[in-house]
C-alpha cells in the first residue's frame, strides 16, 4: 500500500472509531499515531514528537484566546445582560405577531456579540426567554426552535471560537475574519425573524402578542443594554483597529464582563467557581481535539495525501463552484452527527488546499475569509439539524414540556433560511467582503 | 476513591481556572501599561511568555475534570440503538484508551522535562528556564493519570457488573 493510500484509508477507520463513541480528539490522536508508526516503520518519531508537542500545543499564544472567550461567555450570563437584551428587544418587537420570538432571536444576536459559543448562547437566552415565550402564548415548538436557531448566532456574530480555530489553521487574519462575519451574522438574525413572521402566518395558533410599548419605555429598555454595547465595541473594535491583539481583546472583554456581573451583584464565589469549572471542561474538550487533530494532520502531511487529493480533484476539471458546493454539502451531512470544531480541524487541512487551487476571481486572502464564513455557517447548521443538533438538546433539556418532535418540525423552517443564506453568500462574495479593505 | 478522584480533579480545575484569571488580569494590566507609555509606564515584560506558560499549565489542569465528567466530544447517535450494556462496554474501552493516552503523554512530558533540564534553554525575554514550564505541567499531568486510572477502573467495573456509579453529563454532539 502506498503512503497516499494509507492516508486515504485513515479516514474510514477514523470515522468508524468516532461513530463507535470514541472521544473525537482521542480518536484523531490514536489514528494519527498509528498511521505515523505505519508510514515511518518505527515509533521513534512519535516518541520524540510527544516529548515537546503536547506542551507546545497547549502553550499557544494564539489559542489562549479560546479559554478566555469561553470564560467571558460563562460570565456574560451573570450580570443581567441577557435579561436586559431580551427586555429591550421585546419592548421594540413584542407587539408584533411572533414578536416575542423575534425578540428572543434579537437578544441572542446581542448576546452573541459578547459570547463566542453557540451552546452557551442558546442555554443562557433560553433561561431568560423561554418562560416569557410560554407566558405570552407561544407554542413549544416555535419557542424552542427559535432559541436553538438564535443560539447559532453566538458563533456567527463575532467573537467566535470556531473562527479562531479556522484562522490558526489557515493563517488568516482573525480581525478581518471577525469583521467579515458581522454582516452575515446580522443577515442570519433578520432571516430568522422573517421565518418567525412566516411561521406564525402558517400556524396562527403558535403565537401570541403583547400590548404595544410607548417609545419612552422602549428607549429606556434600550439604554439598559449599554454594557453589552461597550464590551462589544471595545473587544471587536479594539482588535480590528489594532489597539490590541485578539488575546488582549478577549482579556479586556472577559474582565469587563466579570466587572459588569460583579457590579450587578451576580458574581459571587460559587458562581465564579461554576463559571471556571464550566470553562475548564469546555477548554479541555477543545484542546484534546486540537492536540489529536495536530497529530492526525501531521500524519496526513507525511503521507502527502492532502496534496495528492487536492491535485487530483483540481485535475478532474470540475468547475470551482461545483467543488465548493460539494465541500459545503459534505459539511452539512457531517454536521448532522459531529460538532463544529472537530469537523473544521479534520477537514480544513484537506479542503483548504483545494480551495487555494481553484479560481473564484478573488485574491487569496479574500477567498480564505469568504470560505471561512461559508464554512462557519454550514457547520453551525449542524447545531440545529436533527438528529444530533447540540442546541436542540440544550434547549430541550431546559424546556421539558415540549416533545423533541415538535422542536424538530419547527426548526426545519430555520434550517431552510440558513441554506438560502449560504447560497446567497456563496453567489455574492461581496456581501461578506465589502467591509474588508 | 470516587470522592478523592473528584476532589483531585476539581482542585486541579480550580487551580487552572485561577491561573487563567491571573493571565487575564496580567494581560489587561499590560495593555493599560502600554497605553500609558506617555506618562512613563509600559507593558509587562514577557507578557506573551507568561501567557504561554500559564495557559499550558491551565490546560493540563483542566484535562482530569473533563475526563471524569465525560466532557469530551463524542458522537453517540450510531451507538444509541445498541443497548445499554454494549454502550457500557464501549465507554469502558475508550476510557481505558484515554487513560493509556494520558499515561503516555505524562511519560513523554517527563522525558521532555528531563531533556530540558539538561540544556539551558530559556524563554526569550524573561530568561525563564523552559524546564520550569514542563515541570509545573507534570503535576496536573500526574494527577490526570491518577484520576484517569480510577475513571477507567470505574467504567470497566460498570461494564462488567452493569451497575453505573456516575451518569454521563456528556458533551455529545
Amino acid at each position: 500500500m502506498s503512503n497516499v493510500e494509507i492516508g486515504l484509508m485513515a479516514f474510514p477507520v477514523l470515522l468508524a472509531i468516532i461513530f463507535l463513541r470514541a472521544p473525537i480528539g482521542l480518536a484523531m490522536l490514536v489514528v494519527g499515531v498509528a498511521g505515523m508508526w505505519i508510514v515511518t516503520g518505527s515509533p521513534n518519531i512519535i516518541l520524540s514528537k510527544f516529548k515537546s508537542e503536547t506542551f507546545s500545543t497547549f502553550a499557544s499564544y494564539s489559542l489562549s484566546i479560546v479559554p478566555i472567550f469561553l470564560l467571558m461567555g460563562h460570565l456574560a450570563g451573570l450580570g443581567g445582560m441577557s435579561q436586559a437584551l431580551f427586555k429591550a428587544a421585546e419592548a421594540w418587537l413584542g407587539h408584533r405577531r411572533g414578536g416575542t420570538a423575534m425578540a428572543a432571536v434579537g437578544a441572542c444576536a446581542g448576546f452573541g456579540s459578547i459570547c463566542g459559543s453557540s451552546v452557551a448562547t442558546a442555554a443562557t437566552m433560553a433561561q431568560v426567554a423561554l418562560p416569557e415565550l410560554r407566558r405570552a402564548g407561544y407554542s413549544g415548538g416555535l419557542s424552542t426552535a427559535a432559541l436553538a436557531a438564535g443560539g447559532t448566532l453566538g458563533i456567527l456574530i463575532p467573537p467566535s471560537v470556531v473562527l479562531v480555530i479556522y484562522a490558526t489553521l489557515t493563517e488568516t487574519n482573525i480581525a478581518k475574519l471577525f469583521l467579515a462575519a458581522f454582516v452575515p451574522g446580522i443577515l442570519a438574525a433578520l432571516g430568522y425573524m422573517l421565518v418567525i413572521a412566516l411561521y406564525v402566518r402558517i400556524h396562527p395558533h403558535s403565537a401570541g402578542s403583547l400590548p404595544r410599548m410607548p417609545y419612552r419605555e422602549r428607549f429606556a429598555a434600550l439604554r439598559a443594554v449599554w454594557p453589552v454595547t461597550v464590551i462589544f465595541i471595545a473587544v471587536v473594535g479594539g482588535i480590528y483597529t489594532g489597539i490590541f491583539n485578539p488575546t488582549e481583546g478577549a482579556s479586556v472583554g472577559a474582565l469587563g464582563t466579570g466587572l459588569v456581573a460583579w457590579a450587578a451583584g451576580g458574581l459571587d464565589w460559587p458562581r465564579l467557581r461554576a463559571a471556571l469549572i464550566a470553562t475548564a471542561s469546555g477548554t479541555a474538550m477543545i484542546f484534546l481535539i486540537v492536540l489529536g487533530a495536530g497529530f492526525f494532520n501531521a500524519f496526513l502531511a507525511l503521507t502527502q495525501m492532502p496534496q495528492t487529493v487536492s491535485a487530483w480533484i483540481v485535475a478532474q476539471g470540475f468547475g470551482p463552484w461545483f467543488i465548493l458546493a460539494c465541500i459545503l454539502a459534505i459539511y452539512l451531512v457531517l454536521g448532522c452527527v459531529m460538532d463544529s470544531l472537530s469537523m473544521i480541524l479534520l477537514t480544513i487541512p484537506i479542503f483548504f488546499p483545494v480551495m487555494l487551487a481553484l479560481d473564484f476571481g478573488l485574491p487569496t486572502e479574500h477567498m480564505a475569509i469568504w470560505f471561512g464564513i461559508l464554512v462557519l455557517i454550514v457547520v453551525e447548521v449542524g447545531m440545529i439539524t436533527p438528529p444530533v443538533g447540540m442546541n436542540l438538546f440544550v434547549i430541550n433539556a431546559i424546556d421539558r414540556t415540549t416533545p423533541m418532535r415538535e422542536t424538530y418540525s419547527a426548526v426545519m423552517y430555520f434550517v431552510a433560511t440558513d441554506l438560502t443564506r449560504v447560497v446567497i453568500l456563496a453567489a455574492f462574495p461581496a456581501i461578506t467582503l465589502f467591509l474588508i479593505p | 476513591m470516587k470522592n478523592t478522584a473528584y476532589a483531585l480533579a476539581n482542585i486541579m480545575a480550580m487551580l487552572g481556572g485561577l491561573v487563567l484569571v491571573a493571565i487575564i488580569l496580567m494581560t489587561v494590566i499590560s495593555v493599560i501599561g502600554r497605553a500609558l507609555i506617555p506618562i512613563g509606564l509600559g507593558p509587562i515584560t514577557g507578557d506573551f511568555e507568561l501567557t504561554e506558560l500559564g495557559i499550558a499549565f491551565a490546560i493540563f489542569c483542566f484535562l482530569p475534570l473533563c475526563q471524569l465528567v465525560a466532557g469530551h466530544a463524542t458522537v453517540d447517535v450510531f451507538t444509541s440503538g445498541m443497548g445499554a450494556r454494549a454502550n457500557l462496554v464501549l465507554l469502558a474501552l475508550w476510557e481505558v484508551v484515554l487513560t493509556a493516552t494520558m499515561i503516555f503523554i505524562a511519560w513523554r512530558l517527563f522525558a521532555g522535562f528531563s531533556g530540558k533540564l539538561g540544556n539551558n534553554e530559556t524563554t526569550m525575554l524573561l530568561r525563564v528556564p523552559v524546564w520550569w514550564g514542563y515541570g509545573a505541567a507534570l503535576v496536573p499531568a500526574g494527577v490526570g493519570v491518577l484520576v484517569g486510572l480510577w475513571s477507567a477502573y470505574d467504567r470497566v467495573m460498570a461494564a462488567l457488573t452493569g451497575k453505573v456509579s456516575r451518569t454521563i453529563e456528556g458533551a455529545s454532539h
